[in-house]
């Protein structure tokens, strides 16, 4: 480490002492002063001096961001208008005991107007779901019982034989024909 | 606002503290957010509560009727199951609130009192540790699929191990 900064100065040192490039005969070559020259100050009538920045390139960046801003505002701004001007101007409902007599709407249970909105418009009131999810119980209910029964029918039917079920159809007897079995050995 | 629930029955801690005194002179942060709050949210609020239209809508608490329980169904009635079921949901739903309402009247108490608060807040903490002990013998590690049978099932164990201690302490 010490030894390349030692390289390191060493090398400055001849670069600054290259005879091929010896741009001053003065004095101060072995020393590390530069020799002052003239400053003038520049003043520019435009912004500076017009430089031509190589950077990569941040199209597809700000292409991308600017198309997010937009896609983004484009339902955001009305969507967050609209919840502005909703809660300004109709404002929350205001909580109070039911009237003697009267049966509150399913809506009417929410305090926020969109909430409230949204319940009326499009969802079934919660005790018709209720009643709903409570006919279906009931239909699989007596489905199952229904299951159930008809393998213990079919169990008492097999077993006893003198029901309906499990009747195997043969034929009449009076269509057997009886004269060969007279002569047995023919 | 409009108001939400009946004070006296749940009352909130006293909003006026006690006297601070500050040790550090670094501003409050909690004050500064406040500020910027009222002044940014809550006035133009106030003053736009002005302008809402005249008729005001109410909305209400539902009332639900009490079914009959688990214990109480036929065997093979699974319609009520259900409806006891959906009951014992709701009554679920109540304990988490009553829990949490003792955990901020104990964490409000706290921050009132300060570094004193397990002297102080003796009520409170009792009140909660009552109130903690209870739900989590009866609900506590039923799960996120805990259903009202589970639940039954969790009672009859609490039972027969409270038989099971009760004959081995006597005997």
């Amino acid at each position: 480490m010490v030894g390349m900064s030692l390289l390191r100065t060493a090398a400055a040192f001849t670069a600054r002492l290259n005879p091929l490039k010896r741009t001053c005969q003065s004095s101060n070559l072995l020393s590390r002063t530069v020799a002052r020259s003239e400053q003038v100050v520049v003043r520019y009538g435009s912004h500076g001096k017009r430089m031509f920045i190589i950077k990569p390139t941040d199209f597809y960046d700000r292409r991308f961001l600017h198309l997010l801003k937009y896609y983004i505002l484009l339902a955001g701004i009305p969507v967050a208008a609209l919840v502005t001007f909703v809660n300004i101007f109709i404002g929350e409902s205001e909580l109070a005991e039911i009237p003697e007599g009267y049966e509150p709407e399913h809506w009417e249970y929410y305090k926020h107007p969109i909430t409230r909105w949204i319940a009326r418009t499009f969802y079934d009131s919660p005790v018709k779901d209720y009643e709903k999810m409570m006919a279906l119980i009931q239909m699989e209910a007596e489905k199952a019982e229904m299951r159930q029964l008809q393998l213990e029918v079919r169990r008492h039917m097999r077993e006893k034989g003198d029901g309906p079920w499990f009747q195997i159809q043969t034929l009449d007897k009076n269509l057997i024909d009886h004269s060969p079995k007279s002569s047995p050995d023919n | 606002m409009p108001k939400d629930h009946d004070k006296d029955v749940y009352p909130e801690p006293p909003s006026r503290t006690p006297v601070e005194d500050r040790q550090s002179s670094l501003p409050n942060p909690a004050l500064i957010l406040s500020k910027l709050f009222y002044y940014s949210v809550d006035l133009p609020v106030t003053t736009f509560r002005g302008i809402q239209s005249g008729k005001k809508s109410h909305y209400y608490h539902q009332k639900f009727r009490r079914v009959p329980e688990l214990t109480q169904c036929q065997e093979g009635d699974y319609v009520c199951y259900y409806e006891a079921e959906m009951q014992w949901r709701r009554d679920y739903k109540v304990d988490q609130e009553i829990v949490k309402v003792i955990q901020e009247r104990l964490r409000a108490c706290q921050q009132r009192e300060g570094p004193s608060y397990s002297q102080n807040c003796y009520k409170e903490l009792q009140q909660f540790e009552q109130v903690s002990k209870a739900f989590q013998s009866r609900y506590g590690d039923l799960g996120a699929y805990a259903s009202a049978r589970k639940c039954l099932m969790k009672q009859k164990e609490r039972m027969m191990a409270e038989q099971h201690a009760f004959a081995t302490s006597s005997t």
